[in-house]
């Protein structure tokens, strides 16, 4: 029975985790690239969120089809705060650059919020279900993670086959170095940080199609804080990394959660999520350069 | 019993073999030069030394005692003292507070207060001729300021063995020159061993050297006298590609 | 040993300025609540410019301590209210348990964060936040997500009467005297041998380590004194003021924010610098909050992106380097 349980979650969790995956890449990336910790990160899922609810309320689309929007929505977020701020930061102190990407999540869910409304919103979109003997997987779901593993392809692809893409992972190794070797630094600064962005908000979109209730500014908080355990799992630099990471903490999550329930007296979401902060805590004092990290 | 004993230390990064199996006493009092082309390993002894990062294989002992494994805080109390190659200022602090760290936590570490720990950074200061700057930020130095004030800070520290890593780069001949009458001095006054590396100064390492030690490739091709270390084939073959540099200086 | 009065002249203009905000807070009708809010956040800011001002390490969890102060001071009023005759003594003994919490989360802390670096550092500390709040709420420890409720204790043992005026003027009277303790306590750093230490390791930690520096030591010693005020803070201005504590009220991140902001707004690593910004953000908060209520944030979020790319130094940081050479100098740190 309670195996039986398990096996069904940890088929969501393993889904989910593709979606966790893809939402983590790019804080790794931006992190890769720029050194910076992006603890703005969960807003600009949140605004993938909204995009969603834009297009699936206003426009009448299916969820997927916000894909490509998120993306325009995303680099261009992602080239404005480059250029108005990020690029008067790369070589500032931490606590600037700390202090600065938090205030941008906050501006975020306040523009959101002004524009939106505070109160939770969902949207509801069927397209049948994949029934198991241990569970029932929404085919939206299915989608969604899907939808997360090409895009996961489709970044591989840029970093691997294309000039510029190399050009990309050679300053994450080192930057000076391949200013030297003649990389426009600059751009790549730039461009990764918009593709960053961009991968984040698309990854919001998959995320209603996963949980399309509680949509709301204030939802990206607790995915920030997922994405930094992620993150440090995955080895904070390495987007592959990341994704990988993120199916291990589907599941990690997901098969906890079933545990968890069967104590008596507590309240197992809670210890779920406590759970993974531990899981972050021990990590750093093992290895720090993180369980799937390269050195 | 040897200041300094390094028993076959071998330091690698990655396949990299920085310091190969190197060997070396080193007696109190005794002034040396440690000489080599960039990258032969010199920074990475004394990292080894100082305990920036342990070896890989070997030993070092200090005045007996096995410090092989001891932590970097440690070493320092006990009498070893350093520059660095790049200048490593404390920055947002006072030059006088820089040198004040030295005398602080060097072997007078818990000996004397703060306040006579400014005198003893004074001190020192005036020494090495940067009375003019006490008061500024170590980061607004040149860097030939910086040297010095490193220097200062190392002496400080009131160390029993001086490492100083290409200290001289960088100066005028003319500065080199007083630099070696210095270090000469402050030899005999402060009872201390210093260890010059210098590399391509040949000026600096003929004057003030009493014996060479010369690295190449991570290994110690030569240990001998001053004078016979500078005349071997070897070193002119490896380590200079002409006869005698004089007074050029390269930063490595 | 000498003592040298002239190193704590800096805290002349500091205990100035607490001086006339408490006056102005105790005389002028209707200001209390507002002074005793800037005196929260020069607290916390002082407090927290202890740690990160001198070692540069940027604790993004700080309101770990801040919040475990808080149930420190919940317990010791929740569980000795039972005991009679204790009397004033349940709050000293909230304020001991306020401190033993933050020692044990620090030790942890300590164990383990410091010997991160950077974005290591920075992500670990929230992690112990965050896992600590979910902890306590998942396993239902100290009432859980429920939290603790504890006024009706308090006036079992003090009255209606003591109880009010326990939580409407001796909390901020006890915030003030933080504040105070704090502002010395960094002074008296800054002129030893800890605070040389301290800018060593925030210029060059490896360097310093070479210099005979036990980098762990003294990070571990600012990271105590740090969070033990903080933790103070908490027990006094929530546990002791609000008679209540939640977790999901008090281990917010936003706290640590708001003290970073204080700290970087009035310059980081000075004594006056915690001072100037905590009033400067209560008081432009508490502006703000009337005149555009609801908007605050939004408002808020661009200035300080602009004031941290502009002014990284901070107010005190321009002023310092405008009156080197004069004779102010001796006053401003
Ligand atoms: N921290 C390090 N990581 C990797 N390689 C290093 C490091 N430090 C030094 N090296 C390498 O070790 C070799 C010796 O360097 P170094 O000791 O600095 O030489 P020298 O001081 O004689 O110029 C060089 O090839 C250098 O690139
Ligand atoms: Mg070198």
């Amino acid at each position: 029975m309670i195996l039986e349980l398990l096996a069904g979650n940890l088929i969501h969790g393993l889904l989910l985790g593709c979606v966790y995956g893809l939402s983590t890449m790019g804080l790794s990336l931006i992190f890769g690239v720029l050194k910076v910790i992006n603890v703005g990160h969960g807003p600009f899922i949140m605004v993938g969120a909204f995009v969603t609810l834009a297009m699936v309320t206003i426009f009448g689309t299916a969820p997927p089809v916000a894909i490509p929007a998120a993306l325009v929505v995303g680099m261009a977020l992602g080239f404005a705060f480059f250029y108005t701020v990020m690029r008067r930061l790369i070589k500032a102190p931490e606590f600037t650059t700390l202090l600065v990407t938090f205030a941008i999540g906050i501006l975020l869910q306040e523009v959101v919020k002004f524009t939106f409304g505070a109160e939770y919103r969902g949207y509801n979109w069927e397209v049948g279900k994949i029934i198991l003997t241990i569970t029932t997987i929404p085919m939206t779901k299915v989608y969604a993670s899907i939808g997360s593993i090409i895009i996961a392809l489709l970044l591989y692809l840029w970093f691997n086959k294309t000039r510029i893409g190399t050009a990309v992972r050679a300053v994450v190794e080192d930057s000076e170095g391949a200013r030297v070797c003649g990389v426009n630094v600059d751009r790549i600064y730039a461009l990764s940080f918009a593709i960053a962005i961009g991968l984040t908000v698309m990854s919001g979109v998959f995320l209603t199609m996963f949980i399309p209730v509680g949509i709301n500014p204030y939802m990206g908080g607790v995915y920030t804080l997922k994405a930094f355990v992620i993150a440090v799992l995955g080895g904070l630099t390495s987007p592959y990394g990341a994704f990988f990471a993120g199916l291990i903490f589907g599941l990690i999550e997901n098969g906890a959660y079933v545990l968890f329930a069967q104590i008596p007296g507590v309240a197992p979401f809670s210890l779920t999520v406590s759970l993974a902060f531990w899981m972050l805590f021990l990590l750093l004092l093992i290895k720090p350069t993180g369980l799937l990290g390269a050195k | 019993m040897a200041l300094l004993r390094l028993e076959n230390i071998t330091k690698r990064f990655g396949g990299l073999v920085a310091v190969n199996d190197v060997s070396l006493e080193i007696e109190a009092g005794e002034s040396i030069g440690i000489v080599g082309p960039n990258g032969s390993g010199k920074t990475t002894l004394y990292n080894v030394i100082s305990g920036v990062y342990p070896p890989e294989q070997g030993r070092i002992f200090f005045e007996g005692k096995d410090i092989t494994n001891l932590p970097a805080h440690r070493r320092a109390p006990m009498g070893i003292g350093r520059t660095f190659q790049i200048p490593r200022p404390f920055s947002s602090a006072s030059v006088r507070e820089n040198v004040a760290v030295g005398a602080m936590f060097g072997t007078l570490s818990g000996k004397v207060s703060v306040d006579e720990c400014s005198e003893i950074a004074e001190h020192y200061i005036e020494l090495v001729g940067l009375q003019a700057h006490k008061d500024k930020d170590s980061g607004t130095l040149t860097p030939v300021e910086k040297k010095l004030m490193e220097i200062a800070r190392a002496l400080a520290m009131k160390p029993k063995l001086l490492l100083m890593d290409e200290a001289m780069a960088g100066m005028h001949p003319r500065d080199i020159d007083d630099m070696v009458k210095f270090l000469k001095k402050i030899k005999e006054d402060e009872d201390i061993t210093i260890v010059s590396m210098v590399e391509h100064i040949m000026r600096a390492v003929a004057g003030f050297a009493e014996r060479v030690m010369v690295m190449y490739r991570g290994a110690k091709l030569i240990d001998a006298p001053t004078a016979k270390a500078l005349s071997d084939p070897r070193v002119i073959d490896v380590y200079l590609g002409r006869p005698t540099g004089e007074g050029e200086d390269a930063e490595g | 040993m000498k003592i040298n009065i002239a190193k704590y002249y800096p805290l002349i203009p500091v205990y100035a300025v607490y001086l006339t905000m408490f006056l102005v807070g105790f005389f002028v009708p209707g200001l209390w609540q507002l002074v005793a809010l800037l005196a929260f956040y020069c607290a916390l800011g002082q407090s927290w410019n202890i740690f990160m001002g001198m070692t540069g390490y940027v604790d993004f969890g700080y309101v770990t301590f801040i919040a475990l102060g808080t149930y420190g001071m919940a317990l010791g009023i929740t569980y000795f209210s039972q005991f009679p005759g204790l009397g004033i003594a349940i709050i000293f003994i909230g304020l001991l348990l306020a401190l033993f919490l933050s020692t044990l989360s620090a030790i942890l802390e300590a164990g383990i964060a410091l010997r991160l670096r950077g974005a290591y550092f920075a992500i670990a500390c929230i992690g112990i936040n965050e896992g600590l709040r979910h902890l306590i709420e998942g396993a239902k420890i100290w009432g859980g997500s429920e939290g603790m409720l504890y006024w009706k204790e308090l006036t079992e043992v003090f009255g209606t009467e003591t109880a009010i005026q326990l939580t409407t003027l001796w909390a901020d009277i006890a915030v003030f005297i933080i504040a105070a303790m704090a502002a010395f306590i960094n002074v008296y750093y800054m002129r030893s041998k800890i605070g040389y230490a301290l800018t060593a390791i925030r210029e060059d930690e490896d360097a310093a380590k070479v210099m005979g520096i036990d980098t762990t030591k003294y990070k571990t010693i600012a990271f105590l004194t740090s969070g033990w005020l903080g933790a103070l803070v908490g027990a006094m201005a929530w546990g002791l003021k609000l008679t209540h504590v939640f977790p999901a009220d008090v281990f917010v991140i936003h706290y640590t924010v708001e003290c970073i902001v204080i700290v970087v707004l009035g310059g980081i690593g000075t004594l006056l610098g915690p001072l100037v910004g905590g009033l400067i953000y209560g008081l432009s908060k508490y502006w703000l909050a009337i005149i555009l209520p609801g908007f605050q944030l939004l408002i808020f979020a661009p200035i300080i992106i602009c004031i941290i790319i502009a002014f990284p130094e901070g107010v005190i940081g321009v002023v310092k380097r405008r009156v080197k050479g004069t004779r102010l100098e001796r006053y401003i740190i």
